[in-house]
Order: C-alpha cells, then structure tokens, then sequence
C-alpha cells in the first residue's frame, strides 16, 4: 500500500459513501461538505475495511481532531505504517 | 389558557393518491389501493393474506445527502409529507426554527426494513468483523421516534418532540397531543401526523392473529369491507399524513387558509384486553370526547369510523356509535379505499375527511354490499353523494387498548 493508493481510496470513498465529487483537499469538512459526526464513524468503518484491520478505540479517538482530507490521508498512512502495511511509493 | 386550534395545511402519502386531486378523485369514483401483495423471500410465502395497501405513484425526493443519510423508507414518507404541509403552510423559516413549532409525528415501530437487515447480518454473521456491516446511522434510521427526528433534523425544528408509537392510534394521538400543545399555550403550531412503510413483518403478525382478509387474494380490490356481512378482516397498508395545526389567532394575523379546526381529542385505555375490541372503553372515549368538544351526539354529521373489517371489531364500533350517536351521522370506513395504514391511518383519515368537508360530499365505504345486520343499527353510506359536513368526528383504536377520537369542525 502507498501514499497514492490511500489517496486514491480516501477520494474513492468520499464520492460513493457521502457523494463528494473532487473534494478539497484542505477545506474542513464540516464547513464546506457538512460532514459531521455520523459521517465520521462511516469513514472510520470503511478505514477498517480499507485497511483489513480493526482500529482500536484509542486510535479511534485520535481521529478526533481531524478536519480535512489530507488530514485523513495522514492519519490512514499512520495507521498503515503501524501494522506494517506501507511501502515506498 | 385554552386557545382555539386550526389546520393551516394538510399532505397525505396513500395507495389512493398523493395529494388532495388524486385522493379526492379515487373517493369520488370508488378506487381502491388495495393490490397483490409483492413476492419477497422472507415472509410473503408463508402470509395466508396475498393482499396489501400498496403506494404505487413513484415518488420524488429530493432530499439531500446529508438529509437522506438518517433515513429509512419511513422517514422518506415522513419527510415528504411534512415537506410539502411546510411549504403549503408559507410559515417562514425564522418560525419554524424559533422553537414555537413542534413535532407530533410517529410510526408503529421505525423501519422494520432497516430492522430486518441488521438482523441479517446479525444471524447471517460468520465473524466477528461482518457486525461492521451494521452502519453508524442504522439505529438512526430504524429507532421508533425516526420520523419525528427526522423531520426536525430536515427543517431545524426546535421545539417540542412527541413521537407516539401506539400501533394504529398513532398519528390520531399526534394530531391529538398537538393539539393539546397548541390549546394550552405550550406550543404555538405543531406538524402532526403518522407514517408507516411496506413492510411484510405486520402483515405476518395480523396474520398469525386470524385477523387479516385472505378470502379476496384473487380479487384485491374487494377487501377489505368494513361492515359488510362478507368482510373477513384487515388488509395492511403504507402511508404517511400531515397536517399543520395552527393557534387560530397567529393563523388569522398571517393570513393563512384555515382548512379546518380541532375541536376535541380524547384517548384512553380500556384497561385490560391488549386485543379485543372492548366496549365499555370505546363508548367511553366517544361520550368524554363529545364532552371534551363541548358538543351534543346530534352536533357531529359525520364519522369516521375505525372500521378495519374484522369481524368482531365492526360490531362493537357499530354499537358504540349506535350508543353515543345513535343514527344520526353518517359513518364511513375509509380503510375500505386504502387499507389499514397503521400508524398513518388517523392522519390520512383526518384529511379525508377535511377533504370531503371541503368539496362537499360524503364518499362511500367500499365494498359495503350488504350491511351485516349485526352493524346495521348506524347510518351507513353506501354511495357517493353530495353533503355539507360541518362537524366530523375521527375514530382510531390500537392494540394495547388504546382508542381515541378526534373532533374536527369545517373551516367558516
């Protein structure tokens, strides 16, 4: 997995889970997409799935603060590079 | 404070129409809703009934996503009706959002179809992961208040949520407590009504009951017939009504169409039997209600009645009107047209019945043949005929013992 697949899933999945066309990499999500805390642990079930490995409630609550896509993009990376899953672009 | 309570706009979803035209017309000209019931893998083959109150009009939505995504098949009827008595209404949106709107709106138990697939998935489960497939918003769309949360969510309403879940007096009670709302002072307007969605599951359980018409499957437009000496029960329906109630002066001021006005609701319990129809109980919501109105029997030309076409349910409603009324108003079934539409039924009744109020006739109980002599001490109405109704009553009972009875008088 590299930085460009998840990129890749992260756009992937903003279009068919919560139809966002060419979303904004840096605009905050609640703002501009009202995304909002429900749509928040939608995008944390298909990280899972993405990923193929459960998150754990404290990794979960590091997701908190988080405001935009490159931000999630981050985040996934983290969480991939923890279990070993990233490999050099 | 007792303030006075009018209907400022009204919108019902039912398998006889979307919308006063369509509804109107299919009373007028003795349509039914009633169809094959769909086949599905679930229940469909094992229901005895193959019949059921159908919504055919494809609807549009055009909800957005962020509206759409707390949603079940419910909410989406929910919705739609509340959307349309909202702009019907020309209330401004710094109303609706100020907290002196309500909402009174409930279905019978949430979305049995979303219910039923977490359910799968729940049994069909071979790890631990596969309970994932249970959304975030599954609860959010299935829970009992779905519509009423709904609705507020889509509209920004802020003030009071009642959201009764009583089986088939459910909207009656929402248009009931709303208008207790508004004549207290609590709320100064309140969206009331019901929905409910296809769903097979109720169907499974009047049927297992013995109560559902399964003698007319080859022949759905005949049942069910309230009354009727050959009626062998209930047929499920979908739905979903609205009405606005309004506190007559603020209506006045803002200029809005008066469509009507409440003028009692009374419910209340039988206090035993969660099933048989009792009575005692319904004759007394009928008198404490006439009193609560502050009417006399011979004040109310029309009713309503429940009238879902069993057996025993029809006599009792028949003596119990026989015994408050006597045989001076005219009692029409309207689930003849429509089928019972559960947690619908008391709204969708109530606007056709404001509907016939305002066009100024009295459409027939379908399928009323030959008046079982066991009911024939009421005014039945047999054919569709010109009348100005000033005073109606609507009359709703539900599983569990409740029953209630709501008065509604013809807008001057």
């Amino acid at each position: 997995m590299t930085r460009q697949d998840i990129e890749r899933e992260v756009i992937a999945v903003f279009h068919r889970e919560f139809e966002i066309e060419n979303p904004d990499w840096d605009a905050d999500l609640r703002e501009t997409y009202e995304f909002d805390s429900i749509d928040a642990i939608e995008l944390l079930l298909a990280i899972e799935t993405f990923l193929g490995a459960e998150i754990s409630q404290t990794e979960k609550k590091q997701a908190v603060g988080i405001r935009t896509i490159r931000q999630i993009c981050d985040y996934i990376e983290a969480l991939a590079r923890k279990r070993n899953l990233l490999s050099p672009a | 404070m007792e303030r006075r309570v009018v209907i400022t706009a009204m919108s019902a979803i039912t398998p006889i129409g979307h919308g006063k035209d369509r509804i109107v017309s299919s009373l007028l000209n003795g349509v039914s809703g009633v169809r094959p019931l769909r086949e599905e893998e679930f229940l469909s083959p094992y229901i005895h009934c193959k019949v059921y109150g159908t919504v055919e009009d494809p609807l549009q939505y055009d909800f957005t996503r962020n509206q759409r995504k707390t949603m079940g098949p419910v909410a989406y009827y929910a919705c739609q009706v509340a959307k349309e008595v909202l702009e019907q209404s020309g209330l401004t949106e710094d109303f609706i959002t100020s907290g002196r709107l309500g909402v009174a709106f409930g279905s019978i138990h949430g979305s049995p179809t979303v219910q039923r697939n977490i359910y799968r998935i729940f049994f069909g489960a071979k790890d631990k992961i596969a309970i994932k497939e249970i959304g975030a918003v599954d609860y959010l769309k299935s829970m009992v208040h779905t519509t009423a949360a709904n609705i507020t969510k889509m509209f920004g309403i802020t003030g009071r949520v009642i959201s009764s879940g009583t089986a088939c007096t459910t909207s009656s009670q929402s248009i009931g407590f709303g208008y207790e709302a508004v004549k207290f002072g609590l709320q100064d307007a309140m969206l009331c009504g019901g929905a409910d969605e296809y769903d097979t599951t109720t169907v499974a359980v009047f049927d297992n009951l013995l109560a559902c018409s399964t003698a007319f499957n080859d022949t759905p437009q005949k049942t069910p017939r309230p009354f009727d000496k050959d009626r062998d029960g209930l047929v499920v329906g979908e739905g979903a009504g609205a009405v606005l109630l309004e506190e007559y002066e603020l209506a006045k001021k803002r200029g809005a169409d008066i469509l009507g006005e409440v003028v009692g609701f009374y419910c209340n319990n039988n206090g035993g039997d969660m099933i048989l129809p009792n009575l005692k109980g319904i004759s007394s919501t009928l008198k404490n209600g006439l009193e609560t109105a502050k009417l006399a029997p011979g004040d109310v030309d029309l009713i309503s009645a429940h009238a879902t076409a069993t057996k025993m349910g029809d006599i009792i409603e028949a003596q119990a009107i026989h015994g408050v009324f006597g045989d001076h108003p005219y009692v029409v079934g309207l689930k003849s047209y429509t089928g019972h539409t559960m947690a619908a039924c008391g709204a969708i009744e109530t606007i056709m019945t404001l509907y016939m109020m305002q066009d100024g006739f009295i459409a027939p109980t379908l399928n009323l043949e030959e008046v079982d002599e066991r009911c024939a001490m009421i005014k039945h109405v047999q054919k569709v005929f010109p009348h100005k109704v000033k005073t109606a009553a609507v009359q709703n009972f539900a599983f569990g013992g409740v029953n209630t009875i709501l008065f509604i008088r013809k807008s001057s």
